[in-house]
């Protein structure tokens, strides 16, 4: 790299660190953290015992449902339940129409392309013998959201 | 591989203590390039995430492992005596070396700038989440910013010292080795400007800088490509950073013409790697012919301008062979 590009990375990096300077860091592209706090945060539910089970009528309940209620309260927020189909949730949390998608996703979910898939929440043993990492899925390019609720997990991690 | 000083040497030149010291001083550097680029690569790797800059960063520190190991190689080989099968030596080993070298780069600079390109036109957000450092929720950015300043500090020293030294051995893969080495802290600040330009809510930033430092492998690879190629097709001996034709050219033909008994002279000269092969053609004084003791005074004259000479053919002619010397 010649010494011009040298002076493009400082440049870029000098406007990059004014940028960051405004709110939180780091920053929802799309403002998502921002709009949750205090409001509605609009979570995608698919049936899947024993982390999520959808009712015909009323709230949704399991172990999943219960994380993201709780991560909520933190944030000061109302979980509006969306339930639906894994892949027509994802391409709504794509479109930006949900923030956050439970679905007892495993780490190896194959949706990297199309959402953030947070550190494991839950760890178990697979009759088989492997380890399944237990995920949620957040809107790709989200960090200030998915940070935040990355830090709830790691949080909680620690007290238990 | 060790090195005193009476037996260090490229091909049939014998290298003075001195440059046997720099060559020494130059293996241990590579070496230490070698160690310190395997941590790198293991600390970036660790922490790289799905970050397009931090992959493509981590690309080029494993790639930076090719020309120390093409140096330490062809060290090696060119240190070989001519034998009947390879009467020119093994100093060709460094070209080698260097266009192995180059096509690397070339192939991976094409590869990382199509892949950036589009992760820049697809609009790619890459996640950047939490680290659990000891229990403690850090945003993995931060991490990523603190590798790669770590990591981006010891390339720019190796690369300054071993500058000095490619010059005192002409030779090219240091030299390349070098030159890549100087330009990282360039790369280390794209990276950095790219993770931190995601934390601040500007998604294109990482592509763009990773974009920007694929184009930069790119041209370091067109680059080697010209230099290693010129060399192995037998161009004029230039200096060691490609700045110029080598001054030697000019200096053993004016050492020819200087001799009492030429005329005219004219050199052709090719650059094996280290060292130069020179053919030189003389015309003698009108009505005279040079004796072999006056052939080999000259050879030695020329010889003794730089250790780099020391393959010198003298080929007395009528007139200039214009075929052969073309001016």
């Amino acid at each position: 790299m010649g010494l011009r590009g040298g002076r493009w990375a400082a440049g870029a990096l000098a406007v990059v660190l004014l940028a960051g300077c405004g709110s939180g860091f780091p920053r929802d592209p799309e403002g998502t953290l921002e709009r949750v706090r205090g409001g509605e945060l609009r979570a995608g539910v698919v049936e899947s015992p024993p982390w999520t089970e959808v009712p015909d009528s009323g709230r949704p309940s399991g172990i999943e449902v219960d994380l993201v209620e709780d991560f909520a309260r933190r944030l000061d927020a109302e979980v509006v339940w969306v339930p639906g189909s894994e892949s027509h949730l994802i391409r709504s949390l794509e479109s930006g129409e949900l923030d956050v998608v439970a679905a007892g996703l495993t780490e190896t979910a194959p949706w990297e392309k199309h959402a953030a898939l947070t550190r494991p929440h839950t760890e178990i043993a697979t009759p088989d013998g492997r380890t399944e990492k237990m995920v949620l899925a957040t809107r790709l390019g989200e960090n200030g959201f998915l940070t935040e609720l990355e830090t709830f997990l790691v949080e909680r991690e620690e007290r238990s | 591989m060790t090195r005193s000083g009476a037996q260090a040497r490229f091909g049939s030149t014998e290298l003075s203590d001195g440059q046997a010291r720099t060559l020494g001083r130059a293996v241990r550097l590579e070496r230490i390039t070698i160690g310190t680029l395997l941590v790198t690569v293991t600390v970036v790797a660790l922490v790289a995430g799905q970050s397009q800059a931090m992959k493509v960063a981590w690309i080029e520190d494993s790639l930076s492992l090719l020309p120390p190991v093409a140096f330490l190689v062809a060290a090696r080989i060119a240190g070989r005596r001519p034998t009947p099968s390879h009467p020119y030596g093994y100093h060709r080993s460094v070209g080698v070396g260097h266009l192995v070298a180059a096509v690397a780069l070339l192939a991976m600079g094409t590869f990382l700038v199509v892949d950036s390109g589009s992760g820049l036109i697809t609009g790619e957000r890459p996640p950047i989440g939490v680290t659990s450092l000891f229990g403690v929720p850090v945003w993995s950015g931060w991490l990523m910013v603190a590798a790669m300043g770590l990591t981006s500090i010891p390339p720019v020293v190796l690369g300054r010292m071993k500058m000095k030294l490619a010059e005192e051995l002409h030779d090219k893969v240091l030299y390349a080795d070098a030159d890549m080495n100087k330009a990282d802290w360039m790369t280390g600040l794209a990276t950095v400007a790219g993770v931190l330009g995601i934390g601040a809510g500007l998604w294109w930033a990482d592509a763009a800088a990773a974009l920007l430092v694929s184009t930069s492998i790119l041209r370091d690879g067109v680059a080697n490509l010209k230099g290693a190629v010129a060399g192995l097709a037998d161009a004029r001996p230039t200096t060691y950073d490609d700045a110029g034709p080598h001054p030697l050219v000019q200096q053993v033909e004016t050492v020819l013409r200087q001799q009492p008994w030429v005329r005219d002279a004219a050199v052709r000269m090719r650059d094996e790697g280290h060292v130069f092969h020179v053919e030189g053609f003389v015309v003698p004084v009108a009505g005279t012919t040079p004796t072999l003791e006056q052939l080999a005074a000259a050879r030695k004259r020329c010889a003794d301008l730089d250790w780099k000479i020391e393959d010198v053919v003298l080929a007395p002619v009528a007139e200039l062979p214009e075929h052969q010397v073309p001016r």
